[in-house]
């Protein structure tokens, strides 16, 4: 498009933006992650606290292994996990944009905030998928049950 | 509507008593560039009358008290933006804040607008401001030479009606947290006055403006605190402009 | 925040302190009319802005009702009938080419600006809607016509944001607040040119000389010599007050228009374009008396006419409120859409300052100081004048600081809107035609001597005497004496007080001694102008022994065209500083052009 504005002389001060915007995945990313978040943390908590016999009292070991033994529980729990970190932790990047100027330690503080969900989410990953539901010589007692057909 | 109505509502003035003036405290944030390393308050008792302004308290001050005090106004009603200032923590135009909708039982604090640099006094440097303004290219631009006017409907005519009333004082843009800490940010005058064009359906450069403003100092920084629209002294509906940039640039549509 | 880094790109050349700029083109004044000549100038030449304010602070921003061009979008108009309305409000004191041609380019004027970008209201078919507005009639008087093109109640915010942002788009390097002191003016062979203008920038102190070829002084008016005004406070007539001091006349200084409707007591704005709208003015019984005072247009007849009504109604013990002291607008039967949308800004003005809600009562109005119809004589071509038709080479005025004379002795609503812009864009299209051929004009020796001199005084002075009291005073005179209603009385009483209070100001007192945003010094200077031209309006009065437009002599209550049918020029002749009116002012008279139409007794 050609506009006349020959002496037009105000160029805009971030024109120079390469590459993905990450500003508005980020921003799409969280209305988008903050809505499926609402419905995986109510969804979590009315399952285990309402909707089980014995409420918070009834949470032991051998629920949580029983409920990762279905691969729904294990899927539902794994993508909380990615979606919370993820979402906090751009969170964070947007604070830190706010108020910390230096680009120095910007870039350090982002870092740190981006090694610490990456570490927290593959840790938190590696369990959820290679959980021993009966590891052996443990008390039957806190054990779900089906460890004892095993 | 009815004779009977105007002598009816001239006789409620007729029955008013004429109003008591009282004494009201203002701490004034002030600094003089020349004498002061860092701002200090000093406060001032003025006589007021009700329906009078914070502006006329200031002009009261500056001429029976103290000619040194120095602040930006000119129009006095609210039309030309001079007079964006910080009172009682809140941005407003001093020419329309009036005296009988504060507490005067406590002092009425009156500073600077926040986030661009303080010069003296009640006075700040615009220049940053402004540089925003013109960086969102805000002029139209449209390719077509008419014969006469460009047609617009009423209903395209609407739909950028409230942002064309921005009157750039910068009470929005100096109450934004992001602002404050950013002065990077373009800030939400920038946007409301980009929207006025982005909206405007004899406008060819949409896609030029959402492009400027789809940044990390653009659009995606506001944190809809609506300090802004709080702010407006034109009831804009700033964050909600705000907002409906942020909308056609996810989905490339004017709505 | 980051540390901001002062960079100054227009800090032009510095030599003994002060600094010096060159370019082809220098306006003054970033209102309507200078920010429009701008728009011609800088695409072509070197342009300079000098402005007080920041250019959206500009007091266009507040007119409000609508701009007149004879589109005959919405009915059956054209400019031969706007010629003649202007003819007729102006009282015939208007020069009928300049009228024409204000009348002509209206409609190019107009749709400049909707190319510009100006967000007009849309009739259904989406052209751009017009409204009625005093004065403005069909066929010569017969009826009310839809003359004014309009946005809302915002009309002129629209045109300064819209010109602003054209500025913007053009690159116009502007000066803001840097506020103009003087004219230079360089011996040429014995024949006094325009070289350039002196100006001081209130951010730091420092003096600015600007050199150019041409000059273009589009400054607006002078309200503020009254106590109630709709003008801005910074409406001190800086502009004007150079060229007379300059040595140069003004033209028609008596003629001052008072808009009727005033919020009462505060003097803000409440356009006319509510009564074309179809308000109606309402005494304290109720009555709608401009039925008695113009029985075919109403309330829609001119301003004068209608603010003497008002006064008269109130002097004669009608006037509503406990001091009997104002009339009603009564908006009520137009209906909360109607207000909402077409009027929602002085809807929000009366229940903002007054409390009064406009959709269920009645708002208290009074005439306020609003326009000044005289002011630097131009030409068609916006050229300044130092005689009856001597021209000043590169010395151009336009807006309100002009008097072309198109408004004669009483100006249409929605002509100066059409004013800035028509003659703004003649202004700046002669302006750098001028500046192609034309040499840069050596400067004097000493450019800013002047200038200098009169800020030393004042920032060193030891007086005693108040800058807001002196103003006052004359504010409160200026209301009391020569407003709507004028006698020889009343005028002879205002010169005395201000040759007074011209007195007093030789010992006036500034507190800030400093350089930086020095505002109380530039009140004092500003007081200077403002006590120039209330002495000047008030000598021009006293000379007109007649009743014409905005000048109402009550002990001359006709119009006496065999004797002043003619426009008065002032010129200082003697002691600028003295306070006897008489020892240096000296008036004359200049012919009217007249034309097409013969003055006839004016009724509406």
């Amino acid at each position: 498009m050609t506009i006349d504005n020959p002496n037009y002389a105000y160029p805009a001060r971030s024109s120079n933006r390469k590459g993905p915007n990450l500003d508005k995945i980020g921003w799409v990313f969280m209305r988008a992650s903050g809505v499926v978040l609402i419905v995986l943390i109510f969804g979590h908590l009315f399952y285990n606290l309402i909707w089980t016999e014995g409420g918070i009292q009834a949470i032991t070991f051998g629920f949580v292994a029983g409920k990762w033994a279905d691969p729904f529980w294990m899927w539902w729990d794994v993508i909380m996990l990615w979606l919370a970190f993820i979402h906090g932790s751009n969170g964070m990047r947007t604070v830190i944009n706010d108020y910390v100027h230096k680009e120095g330690i910007r870039k350090v503080l982002i870092g740190a905030v981006v090694v610490a969900a990456a570490v927290l989410i593959i840790l938190g990953t590696l369990i959820t998928f290679t959980f021993d539901p009966c590891p052996a010589g443990a008390d039957p007692e806190l054990l779900p049950s089906f460890c004892a057909t095993l | 509507m009815s004779d009977a109505a105007v002598a009816e509502a001239g006789e409620v003035i007729v029955e008013e008593e004429a109003p008591k003036s009282f004494t009201v405290t203002l701490n004034i944030r002030r600094f003089d560039p020349e004498v002061d390393d860092e701002p200090r308050w000093v406060d001032y008792d003025v006589e007021m009358f009700p329906t009078e302004r914070i502006l006329d308290a200031l002009h009261r001050i500056k001429w029976e008290q103290d000619s040194t005090l120095t602040f930006r106004r000119s129009c006095a009603h609210g039309i030309c933006g001079s007079d964006a200032m910080r009172i009682n923590g809140k941005n407003r135009l001093a020419c329309k804040a009036l005296v009988k909708d504060f507490d005067i039982s406590k002092p009425i604090y009156v500073e600077a607008i926040k986030g661009l640099p303080l010069e003296k006094d009640l006075i700040v440097d615009m220049e940053p401001f402004f540089d925003s303004f013109r960086e969102i290219q805000p002029f139209l631009q449209a390719t077509s030479k008419p014969e006469k006017e460009r047609h617009q409907t009423v209903e395209q005519r609407a739909r950028f009606d409230d942002t064309t009333k921005c009157i750039l004082c910068a009470a929005c843009t100096t109450s934004c947290p992001v602002f404050w800490t950013d002065g990077q940010y373009f800030g939400p005058a920038a946007i409301v006055n980009a929207h006025r064009f982005i909206f405007d359906s004899r406008d060819e450069a949409s896609q030029v403006r959402l492009d400027i403003l789809n940044d990390r100092e653009g659009v995606w920084r506001c944190r809809t605190t609506f300090n802004c629209t709080d702010a407006c002294p034109r009831g804009i509906q700033v964050t909600k402009a705000i907002a409906e940039v942020k909308q056609a640039m996810i989905s490339g549509v004017k709505l | 925040m980051a540390k901001k880094i002062k960079t100054n790109p227009n800090a032009g050349e510095i030599r003994d302190g002060i600094h010096y700029h060159q370019h082809d083109v220098v306006i003054v004044g970033a209102g309507g009319a200078g920010m429009r000549a701008a728009i011609e100038s800088a695409p072509q030449a070197s342009t300079a802005v000098i402005t007080k304010l920041y250019p959206t602070r500009s007091h266009t921003g507040a007119a409000q009702g609508g701009m007149a061009a004879a589109l005959a979008n919405v009915e059956e108009d054209n400019n031969e009938w706007h010629t003649y309305d202007t003819v007729k409000g102006g009282d015939y004191l208007v020069d009928q080419d300049a009228a024409e041609i204000l009348t002509r380019e209206a409609i190019d004027a107009v749709l400049d600006l909707e190319n510009m970008g100006l967000p007009f209201n849309r009739t259904p078919e989406g052209k751009i809607d017009q409204r009625r507005f005093g004065g403005h009639t069909r066929d010569h008087g017969k009826a009310p016509v839809r003359r004014a093109c309009y946005a809302a109640d915002r009309t002129g915010h629209m045109i300064l944001q819209t010109l602003y942002q054209n500025c913007v788009k053009h690159g116009v390097n502007f000066f803001n607040e840097f506020y103009a002191l003087d004219l230079v003016m360089t011996e040429v062979d014995g024949v006094q040119r325009v070289s350039g203008v002196v100006a001081y920038d209130l951010s730091t102190g420092d003096i600015h000389v600007f050199q150019g070829k041409s000059v273009i002084f589009a400054t607006g008016g002078f309200g503020k010599i009254f106590k109630t005004t709709s003008n801005a406070h910074t409406l001190t007539g800086d502009g004007v007050g150079i060229i007379w001091r300059k040595g140069l006349p003004l033209e028609d200084m008596e003629f001052y228009q008072f808009h009727p409707t005033g919020l009462a007591g505060l003097g803000i704005l409440l356009t006319e374009g509510a009564r074309g709208e179809g308000a109606i003015l309402r005494n304290a019984s109720g009555e709608r008396f401009m039925e008695r005072y113009a029985p075919t247009i109403k309330d829609l007849a001119p301003r004068d006419i209608v603010a003497r009504s008002m006064v008269q109604e109130v002097l004669d013990g009608r006037g509503a409120g406990p001091n009997k002291d104002y009339v009603f607008l009564d908006c009520t039967h137009l209906g909360e859409d109607v207000l909402e949308n077409k009027l929602p800004d002085i809807t929000e003005f009366a229940r903002t300052y007054l409390g009064v809600d406009p959709v269920t009562e009645p708002v208290p109005v009074y005439p306020t100081a609003h326009y000044a119809m005289g002011g630097i004589p131009t030409n068609n071509d916006a050229e300044v004048l130092a005689d009856n038709d001597t021209v000043v080479p590169g010395l151009y005025a336009a807006g309100e600081c002009a008097c072309v004379s198109v408004h004669g002795a009483n100006r249409l609503g929605t002509n100066s809107l059409l004013d800035i812009n028509v003659f703004g864009k003649r202004a700046g299209n002669n302006a750098v035609t001028y500046a192609k051929t034309a040499e840069f004009i050596d400067l004097p020796a000493n450019p800013a001597q002047g200038v200098i001199g009169m800020l030393d005084e004042l920032r060193a002075s030891d007086g005693t005497e108040n800058v807001a009291a002196i103003r006052k005073d004359l504010q409160d005179t200026m209301d009391m004496n020569a407003q709507v209603f004028r006698t020889e009385e009343t005028l002879t009483k205002a010169t005395e007080v201000i040759a007074g209070l011209r007195e007093r100001y030789k010992n006036v007192a500034v507190h800030d001694r400093g350089k930086r945003f020095n505002t109380d010094l530039l009140e004092a200077v500003e007081l200077g102008f403002l006590l120039d031209l209330a002495e000047v309006l008030v000598a021009c009065a006293l000379n007109r022994k007649e009743s014409r437009g905005g000048h109402m002599r009550d002990d001359y209550p006709d119009r006496d065209d065999a004797t002043y049918l003619k426009h008065t020029m002032a010129y200082l002749a003697g002691d600028p500083h003295s306070s006897v009116a008489t020892d240096h002012i000296r008036l004359d008279w200049k012919p009217v052009r007249l034309g097409t139409y013969e003055p006839k007794a004016r009724k509406y």
